[in-house]
């Protein structure tokens, strides 16, 4: 049995770790909730918008969300909410603000019925925010560990199966990676190309796949001397299906752990970065530069810093807990 | 078993700093020494090369100058000149010094510091260019005796007088010892004349002084001022409210709305005063887009600067016109600025020839998107509030804009570069402005006139300004080119942003000047056990 | 086992110079250079009148930074390897002072947060691995897990608020690690002063590593618990803490000192956000006004003393690695 297990074919593997993924039902629930928030994160637009979702208007049907129509160029759209002229018929999102929409004459509003979640310093509304700020903060954390885990995995492995000379030259590669301080390099590398979405996501991605490649390595040197992998490779298996099939899955719990781990410290750095000034552009909202911003209105203004900070503490408890099933899931020795 | 061990032990590490703290592990504070914060730790006390705000403040008790701005008139009295002749044609300055004057070393003040102190002002390889520019004019400076000095310009300045007078005295004795003066000891130990004396400076944790109790002036009555570096802003608030520190400046919502409660009341008294200063969104003419005076004009438009006074600074600060200080005299107070008016700007930019002719929602022009970016420094709310909402209303309007935070050092190299579209940017200014290296067209390329302004009217009358003597004419001229600059709108000027300063109420005789608080005349009242946090 | 440590001693030189070429590479690209910058002011506020672009050419040319790169570079190096690491662009002063400034404060800071973050979660991590899905198991994940999603910079923010700030409680300094004037105190005096200061930021930049390293303890705890030596010594009849301890968690901690080498930079790098919060003027504070002041030589220096001391720890490691795994060889198979 523990045989079988450890020499996977991939269907029934997959198979079996969902079925191992399945018992554990807070996991489960993770799981959705993580979909739930990526869903949120892709519809954005169409959930908080001071434009209709869906309108008529002067006989014309039109989805303003998507594209404003040439018609309504220059309308008041709060003009026409609260007066509209006969056959005029909009479906408003279910948060009537924008992200950037700003209102002075609601500054700092505590939670109400307009503003479920409360507004910020300039009178933007903090629901608004959150919704589109999903997109920021998870987009950066997937993207970046998929950019580490990469190469880590890449690089691990081959240092680690190969041994002797592309051993010495890999580690010394993430030796030389490893011996940056890495949030110090981060900074000075967004200082030289700018804080853009796209660059954070590199950036941490590039900077921080060395404990993965490391762990990948250290497993690798283990497991090379455990028999199993010994018989596959005395039986001529070739190298890459060596690595790829029988230690790559034996070595990928650790980089499990470690790369649902990274998603929260990716949106972590994320946040970090924006407390700092480093973070992604002002016009685009981000849970971090929410909080940063929340900061200097502590003592006036608890929802601002709650409701973000709740954000943030629930997408990395949720990407936690399912990483943490999945290695329960994949962990031979925890089957029954 | 273990596991209750290191339970132990943590709780141990957390509850000892709390018990020991509280039976001997403190300080008490001396009340008659005001602790304040920087919040930056400063490059160098060296007072010719300091460019920075942190170093001045601190260098403003230790070193003096010939004369000293007068806290009431605002006018230039003696400080360590004992008076002055201005040669009719304004070429020559001569300067008799302050007898008896020692130096925080004991050595006696004489005319060769002072010839000291501008020779290495001007020379070359001293790291203090921003000082050395403005001696570009100054011909010679002479001797005469021990306690003469003369000064020889190439041509007239208004500002002349204001230039050399104000320049801190460093010492010759001190740093003429054959070491390299840039990286000399004595610009982190300075000595000075002034009423306090450099104590110790702990790199980036604070920088302590003393009275100096053989100062040639009327003593103060605060035996010592103590600066820690403090760079976050909430912090340095936070510090103020626990009472680790006398005095701090505060930004308005802390002013208006955080600093209510008695806690904060009873312990402090609230100061404000008005330095000059001005900020603007500055646009650059060069470009395609702001070439235009009705784009600028149309920009300017859409910026609801008295809303954004009202409800984000709550009304501490004044909307202003021109770059002048709005309460000096050069300032041409009858421009009122362009009212907020959204539809009369997207008319503008109809009549400059800006139209959304693609129907993608964004005007364009022979070919070009209306779409650029705006830079702004990282680290200030208010900026980042600005542009927020300047990139909401232009949107509203069919204009692109992208927000750029760059950290200070980027922006200044984009700034430099004139590789930008636009710019929110603060400046502060001394109360006689000279517009010319901001303005004038010599500038455009080389200097501080990051925006391209060029107007020939303009150019001429700032340099007839530099050489006119008579303050009402000069304001006259300067009148006339706040018109020129208002009409061509290079910039939307935005507030004058008064200072906002909290000081222990164990301090008394606490007087708000037009230009700040004069700590050298306050008086300490009682007070009880002050900790050293 | 010596000829394994000269080796190492060896490999570090080309990781070195790797790390070198790297720093001054990326250091030099970005834009915005210390002369431009030398002629303002450090805050928002910009001096008008006194910027001209004579002045940052004046100052390009006195700093050398008229140069070629590669002349600026081997200088650079040339020095390092004399250990003078030049004067900081900003102040004039010698780097090689102000990171000896610097360092001591952050290594105390980062040493005594890896130790109690290695207190506190090896036993945790070892019990639950021990007893799997009990009650401290699911406790010690929650709680751990919902430390570790806190932005540190947020709960620093908090607990001034809450504890040291004059509207909540007042019990804990904020700023710096020891009051001004506390070296009159008695020794104990200034080290519980210094204790005092330390709680808060020592408390920030720990609770986020208990639950890493943790998990990562019962992980490999668990791993090594059902291999076949264990069944052995259980089938021995030795006392089952005796198992666990000795045999157990031994061996599941050598995973744990491949993470302890890779833990310093991680730190040195971590600690910046909360030693800017907190008026540490320590590496991290260091590290980044110098990038915001384009301080190179300091910048470089962080770099590569950095570097040094993160080599340092990773060759310990490898070697007590060698040491408490005998399966591990070194050298040719």
């Amino acid at each position: 049995m523990e045989r079988g297990s450890l020499n996977p074919s991939s269907q029934k593997y997959s198979a079996l770790i969902w079925r191992q993924f399945k018992k554990s039902r807070l996991a489960v629930i993770c799981l959705v909730f993580v979909a739930i928030l990526a869903a949120v994160a892709v519809a954005a637009p169409f959930i908080a918008n001071d434009r209709p979702v869906l309108m008529r208007y002067n006989g014309s049907w039109s989805m303003p969300v998507l594209k404003m129509p040439v018609a309504l160029r220059g309308v008041d759209l709060y003009e026409l909410m609260s007066n509209p002229p006969a056959g005029t018929w909009m479906l408003m999102p279910p948060i009537k603000y924008s992200p950037g929409s700003y209102d002075l004459s609601s500054v700092l509003a505590a939670p109400s019925l307009q503003h479920p979640f409360g507004t910020d310093g300039d009178g933007r509304d903090v629901a608004a925010q959150l919704v589109w700020g999903s997109r920021v903060s998870l987009s950066v954390g997937v993207v970046a560990v998929g950019i580490a885990v990469a190469i880590g995995v890449l690089l691990g492995l081959i240092a680690g199966f190969y041994g002797g000379w592309i051993d010495i030259a890999v580690s010394r590669f993430i030796e030389v990676m490893i011996c940056f301080p890495t949030f110090f390099l981060i900074l000075a590398v967004l200082a030289f190309v700018g804080p853009s979405i796209y660059n954070i996501m590199i950036v941490i991605g590039v900077t921080g796949w060395t404990g993965v490649a490391r762990l990948v390595r250290g497993e690798c040197l283990k497991l090379r001397r455990r028999e199993f992998v010994m018989a596959a490779a005395a039986s001529g298996a070739r190298d890459r299906r060596v690595m790829l099939r029988h230690i790559l899955p034996n070595s990928m719990a650790p980089v499990l752990v470690s790369a649902s781990f990274g998603i929260a410290g990716a949106i972590l750095v994320e946040a970090s970065l924006s407390f700092l000034g480093f973070g992604v552009p002002p016009s685009q909202p981000s849970w971090g530069s929410m909080l940063s911003q929340a900061q200097q209105f502590m003592d006036i203004a608890w929802w601002l810093t709650l409701i973000p900070g709740s954000a943030i503490f629930f997408t990395i408890t949720a990407y936690n807990l399912v990483g943490e099933a999945l290695r329960d899931a994949i962990d031979p020795n925890l089957r029954t | 078993m273990n596991r209750l061990a290191y339970f132990i032990a943590t709780a141990l590490f957390l509850t000892v700093p709390i018990f020991t703290a509280s039976c001997g592990g403190t300080v008490t504070r001396d009340p008659n020494v005001l602790a304040t914060t920087l919040p930056a730790n400063p490059p160098t006390l060296n007072p010719i090369m300091a460019a920075d705000e942190t170093s001045s403040e601190v260098d403003g008790y230790i070193y003096e100058s010939l004369l000293k701005l007068n806290n009431r008139t605002l006018e230039r009295e003696p400080q360590l000149a004992k008076d002055y002749d201005v040669s009719p044609d304004h070429l020559i300055y001569t300067f008799r010094l302050r007898r008896g004057v020692r130096w925080h070393d004991g050595t006696p003040f004489t005319a060769d510091d002072v010839v000291y102190t501008f020779e290495q002002i001007r020379n070359p390889k001293v790291d203090a260019a921003n000082l050395r520019n403005y001696f570009k004019d100054v011909k010679r400076i002479e001797k005469v005796d021990d306690f003469t000095v003369k000064f020889v310009y190439a041509r007239p300045y208004f500002k002349a007088l204001e230039i050399i007078s104000g320049a801190p005295i460093i010492s010759k004795h001190a740093f003429d010892n054959g070491e390299d003066f840039n990286s000399h000891p004595v610009g982190l130990r300075p000595v000075g004349t002034g009423p306090y004396r450099f104590v110790e400076w702990k790199t980036g944790r604070h920088i302590i002084l003393s009275r100096n109790d053989d100062y040639w002036g009327p003593k103060p009555a605060i035996t010592g001022i103590s600066f820690k570096i403090v760079p976050d802003g909430t912090v340095r608030f936070e510090l103020l409210k626990k009472g680790a520190i006398d005095m701090d400046s505060m930004r308005a919502i802390q002013w208006v709305r955080q600093t209510q409660g008695t806690s904060f009341t009873d312990n402090f008294t609230k100061h404000k005063y008005f330095v000059p200063n001005y900020s603007y969104i500055g646009w650059n003419m060069r470009g395609p887009y702001f070439n235009d005076v009705r784009v600028r004009r149309a920009m300017t438009m859409l910026v609801n600067r008295d809303a954004i006074l009202r409800e984000i600074l709550l009304g501490e600060g004044e909307v202003v016109a021109t770059s002048f200080y709005k309460f000096g005299d050069q300032c041409d107070r009858s421009i009122e600025p362009l009212p907020y008016d959204p539809v009369k700007a997207r008319r503008l930019l109809e009549d400059a020839g800006w139209a959304d002719t693609d129907g993608d929602g964004i005007l364009d022009k022979d070919g070009l998107k209306f779409s650029f970016t705006l830079i702004i420094a990282a680290g200030s709310p208010l900026q980042r509030s600005m542009a927020l909402m300047l990139h909401e209303d232009l949107a509203k309007a069919g204009i692109e804009m992208e927000i750029r935070q760059l950290e200070w050092a980027t922006m200044i190299k984009l700034l430099f570069e004139r590789k930008f579209d636009a710019a929110i940017m603060a400046w502060a200014m001394p109360l006689q402005q000279d517009p010319y290296q901001v303005w004038h067209s010599s500038q455009v390329d080389e200097g501080s006139n990051f925006l391209g302004f060029a107007d020939a009217r303009a150019d001429r009358l700032m340099e007839d300004a530099r050489q006119e003597f008579n303050k009402s004419k000069r304001n006259k001229l300067y009148r006339e080119f706040q018109q020129i600059v208002h009409e061509e709108q290079p910039c939307t000027f935005l507030f004058q942003m008064p200072s906002l300063v909290a000081v222990a109420k164990r301090f008394e005789h606490v007087i708000d000047y037009r230009l700040g608080l004069d700590v050298l005349e306050w008086k300490i009242g009682p007070w009880p056990k002050l900790i050293e946090w | 086992m010596f000829t394994y440590i000269a080796k190492r001693l060896l490999l570090m030189i080309p990781t070195i110079l790797g790390i070198a070429v790297i720093t001054f590479a990326v250091v030099h690209l970005a834009p915005g250079d210390p002369a431009s910058l030398k002629a303002q002011s450090a805050s928002e506020a910009l001096s008008s009148d006194r910027m001209t672009r004579e002045i940052v050419e004046g100052t390009r040319a006195l700093y050398g930074l008229d140069k070629p790169l590669h002349v600026q570079f081997a200088v650079w190096l040339k020095r390092i390897v004399t250990l003078d690491f030049g004067t900081s662009y900003r102040d004039h002063r010698p780097v090689i002072d102000k990171i000896g400034d610097a360092l001591p404060i952050t290594l105390t800071l980062n040493i005594l947060t890896i130790l109690i973050i290695y207190i506190v979660s090896i036993p945790v991590g070892a019990y639950t691995a021990l007893k799997p899905k009990g009650f401290v198991d699911r406790a010690s994940a929650i709680l751990f897990m919902a430390l570790y999603s806190l932005p540190s910079f947020w709960v620093a923010m908090m607990l001034i608020a809450l504890l040291c700030s004059g509207d909540y409680l007042n019990w804990f300094p904020i700023v710096g690690f020891v009051s001004d004037g506390a070296s009159i105190l008695p020794w104990y005096g200034w080290v519980s002063n210094v204790a005092w200061h330390l709680v808060i930021p020592i408390a920030c930049l720990t609770y986020g590593g208990f639950a890493f390293l943790s998990r990562f303890t019962r992980a490999s705890m668990l791993e090594v618990i059902r291999q076949d030596y264990i069944r052995t010594a259980r089938a021995k009849g030795l006392p089952e803490w005796r198992v666990a301890v000795r045999h157990g968690l031994r061996n599941a901690l050598i995973p744990l000192l491949t993470l302890m080498g890779t833990l310093l930079p991680a730190l040195l790098g971590g600690s910046v956000i909360i030693e800017q919060i907190f008026s540490i003027p320590g590496m991290g504070r260091l590290g980044f006004e110098s990038v915001l002041a384009r301080d190179y030589p300091v910048i470089m220096a962080i770099a590569t003393i950095s570097a040094a001391l993160t080599l340092v720890s990773i060759l310990i490691t490898d070697i007590m690695y060698a040491v408490v795994d005998p399966r591990i060889t070194f050298g040719k198979r």
